[in-house]
């Protein structure tokens, strides 16, 4: 049974999890399982729980009501058997030591560590390798923690806000290169505030709010159940707003001189129904929403319920 | 957790400012105070000589200086670095990381112990049989562990702004209440019924008492024992506290 339970236990499973600070429920209730090979974007507004679920997962904090298991133990456990690389936002580095000798650390404290040249070119700082940790950029701060992170042979790679501080092709390299551990079969969860990394990065989005899972899936799913799609277009004269809102099957409408645009959970049947209404719209355009507009329906329709 | 010590004594090794304050300023002091003195002095109620006095508090107050000043400034700042949570991301056992700070902290102290003994005996010529010089190194040593969990506690009690005054106004108050500058029989009678109950003061009789071929007075090891688990409880208490919430 014991050999089943760890061949077939999900990377990370939370179980009814919750945690308080004062009278602020930074976790409530959260459960969820994340499968070996998956690569999830952890996505929610400030405050909607991510850092706290990214700690109680590493065993940073425990939880006050709920079971946290990383591939089926303690988070403890799995990060002393090597099972787990972990990049905190919060990570702060020693000083006064030079990167290689830091990730030289960081590979001799792992039970299956790389070596220490590879780690290094990995990450992107073989050429800072002699440089002292506190003289270092923001950027390349960035890149010394993700070799800490990748110092050894992980199954979990867990990133919080990695891109952070990094510039725009350096960033493109870090999820190449994250893209790389993926495909060895990691389990990789990242959370970030960038939507489009989410996008481009992640099989399987999980959006939080309020320490509640409001939206798991893909990112494709999860546009479609943020109200789907974008519709826009001009009308000469006087436009009959009322008739507009009336439309079926929208999920929000906005006016702006003749240019109108709705979003709406079938765009079909609302512009079937707009032509029903004998109007003529011209520049007609029905697009998908982006992840960044789906991720605002969605936590802002939360809002709206919850106040 | 080798590797960790390893490079906590690099680290340490290589700031030059740390070094000078804790290996050799022991001895540059120690000159100075008992530079003028000859060495037939002897310090009242005592019965030792300045020099062989002064080379005992200097030593003291080099290890003291190398266990305090080293770890609560830098667990303070790390702490806050974020560099603690990040090492609870790696297989280091928990306490792992306050013993590496504690171990390079004595390999740094055993020089400076060393140094002050080297300039005691070629400067001003103070002598004493081979297992008393054995002896008061190994004391000196050991007893600095009191003043290590001290160090600790203090970086885990105070952080920011707050932990170089804290750390200073202590590390000044214990070397002079204890007598390590001065000895404390030069003290009004009221500071010296106080000063006797100050971990340094019994942390430096431990080696006066060595240096007179004496036994440690119980009272001394009491004390210090005493000090030694409230440092410890109060440490461990503080780590347990700083790891909940972190």
């Amino acid at each position: 049974m014991a050999v089943m339970t760890t061949t077939t236990a999900p990377a990370v499973g939370f179980d009814r999890v919750s945690k308080t600070y004062g009278d602020v429920r930074a976790v409530d209730g959260l459960t969820l399982a994340l499968h070996p090979g998956e690569t999830v974007a952890l996505l929610g507004p400030n405050g909607a729980g991510k850092s706290t679920t990214l700690d109680l997962l590493l065993g940073l904090k425990q939880a006050d009501s709920g079971t946290v298991r990383v591939f089926g133990t303690a988070p403890r456990e799995a990060i002393v058997a090597g099972r787990v690389g972990a990049m905190l936002q919060s990570g702060g580095l020693m000083d006064e030591v030079t990167v290689a000798e830091l990730v030289a650390l960081a590979c001799a404290l792992h039970p299956k560590p790389y070596k220490l040249s590879e780690v290094l070119s990995r990450a992107g700082v073989s050429q800072i390798a002699g440089r002292k940790v506190d003289k270092l950029s923001g950027g390349q701060a960035q890149r010394v923690r993700f070799a800490l992170a990748t110092a050894g042979d992980s199954d979990l790679i867990v990133l919080d806000e990695p891109t952070t501080g990094m510039d725009v092709t350096t960033r493109q390299a870090f999820w190449a290169t994250m893209r790389e551990q993926a495909d060895q079969g990691r389990t990789v969860l990242f959370a970030t505030h960038y939507l489009e990394e989410a996008d481009a990065i992640a099989d399987r989005v999980l959006v939080l709010h309020r320490g509640r899972l409001l939206a798991d899936g893909t990112a494709a799913e999860i546009k479609a159940k943020a109200g789907a799609r974008r519709i826009s277009f001009d009308l000469e004269g006087e436009i009959d707003e009322p008739a507009l809102r009336a439309l079926p099957f929208l999920t929000a409408v906005d006016v702006s001189g003749h240019t109108v645009r709705v979003q709406s959970a079938d765009a079909d049947a609302t512009v079937h129904a707009l032509y029903g209404l004998g109007l003529y719209p011209r520049n007609l355009e029905v697009a998908g929403l982006g992840l960044e507009q789906a991720f605002v329906a969605l936590t802002t329709a939360e809002e709206a319920k919850t106040k | 957790m080798n590797s960790l010590i390893k490079l906590e004594l690099t680290r340490a090794l290589r700031n030059r400012k740390f070094l000078f304050f804790s290996v050799i300023y022991p001895s540059v002091l120690f000159l100075l105070i008992a530079g003028s003195a000859d060495s037939t002095t002897v310090v009242d109620g005592t019965g030792l000589t300045l020099p062989t006095y002064m080379m005992v508090s200097m030593a003291s107050f080099g290890a003291l200086t190398a266990v305090l000043m080293g770890n609560s400034e830098r667990i303070a700042k790390e702490r806050e670095s974020g560099w603690v949570r990040q090492l609870r991301l790696t297989t280091l056992p928990g306490r792992g990381y306050v013993l590496a700070k504690t171990a390079s902290a004595a390999v740094v102290s055993l020089p400076s112990i060393v140094i002050v003994f080297a300039v005691a005996a070629a400067v001003k010529d103070v002598r004493l049989d081979a297992w008393q010089w054995l002896a008061l190194t190994g004391a000196i040593w050991a007893g600095s562990l009191v003043f290590a969990a001290l160090g600790v506690a203090l970086g885990y009690l105070t952080s920011g702004d707050a932990v170089r005054p804290v750390t200073m106004i202590t590390y000044f108050g214990l070397s002079i209440l204890g007598g390590l500058w001065m000895p404390t029989t030069t003290f009004p009678a009221w500071l010296q019924d106080i000063a006797k109950w100050v971990p340094t003061h019994a942390y430096a009789a431990l080696g006066q008492a060595i240096e007179r071929n004496q036994a440690p007075h119980a009272q001394d090891i009491v004390i210090l024992a005493v000090f030694f688990a409230l440092f410890t409880g109060g440490a461990a208490w503080l780590y347990r506290k700083d790891t909940l919430k972190a």
